[in-house]
């Protein structure tokens, strides 16, 4: 399985999974690459409300928590 | 004829001065020796705790005087005794700088391994509700970090506990131990194993 290194601290202990977003993905291939199940997306998109508001809207470089 | 009458009397003398010198040594030895063990008793409770090995040194040197000192062999007893005051008292600071070390430690497990805890149950919580498992993932693999995420709980609360109990030693020991499970079920799941807590 792919590991996308931490990109969005400086924090040498931060345990938080992140991804950067690549161009053509969305929240559910995100989610099938992490859990399996592309209906797991919800997860992804309410872990990043801070930062997303409608789900099938990501940009590419966005940095991601993966819950 | 002369020199006959004076062998004895030379062998006297000298005899007499060593004894002489032996019971001028003799109370400085004992109090060499009960001054150094009564320095390390006062330290001994705490440094126990931190620096076994040096404890065991001055201890050891204790012993070694003290043999000489039965065998009569006050000089030896002497020399060896004389400094181990002073090694015993400097015990204190080497346990106090090994607690420093061991404390900062702790305050760094303590304050980062519950975050690591926690990323693992979230990932091993989504991935149980999973349709099916990531590539990379099978269900062993996902019951495997089930397992040890419940042992790395029980160890941890043993590692609090130890803290709070002033056992540094133990608590470090076993916060290590769920560093190392910790990083290993986060490698197993795919999931960024923190810069901190690697090596």
């Amino acid at each position: 399985m792919a590991v996308d290194q931490g990109t969005g601290t400086s924090d040498t202990w931060d345990a938080t999974q992140w991804h950067e977003v690549k161009k053509g993905e969305t929240l559910s291939k995100i989610a099938e690459r992490y859990y399996g199940d592309s209906g797991l997306y919800m997860k992804i998109f309410e872990a990043n409300r801070d930062i997303l508001k409608d789900p099938n809207l990501i940009k590419v470089g966005q940095k991601l928590r993966i819950p | 004829m002369l020199k006959r009458l004076f062998a004895p009397v030379v062998v006297v003398m000298i005899c007499a001065l060593f004894v002489a010198c032996g019971s001028k040594e003799k109370p400085l030895a004992e109090q060499a020796i009960k001054a150094a063990e009564e320095a390390l008793n006062s330290v001994k409770s705490d440094a126990v705790k931190y620096v076994p090995d040096k404890v065991k040194s001055v201890e050891d040197a204790i012993k070694d005087a003290k043999a000489s000192f039965d065998k009569g062999d006050y000089p030896a007893a002497l020399n060896a005794a004389k400094d181990l005051a002073a090694k015993a008292k400097d015990l204190a600071k080497a346990a106090a700088d090994k607690k420093a070390e061991l404390s900062k430690k702790w305050e760094e497990l303590s304050a980062n391994l519950p975050k690591m805890v926690e990323a693992i149950k979230s990932r091993v919580d989504i991935l149980s509700q999973s349709k099916k498992l990531p590539a990379g993932i099978d269900q062993a693999k996902l019951d495997g970090a089930k397992t040890g995420l419940a042992s790395i709980n029980e160890i941890w609360t043993q590692a609090t506990e130890a803290f709070k109990g002033g056992n540094l030693t133990d608590a470090l020991a076993k916060a290590s131990a769920v560093k190392d499970k910790a990083v290993g079920i986060m490698t197993s799941l795919g999931m960024q194993v923190p810069e901190g807590a690697k090596g």
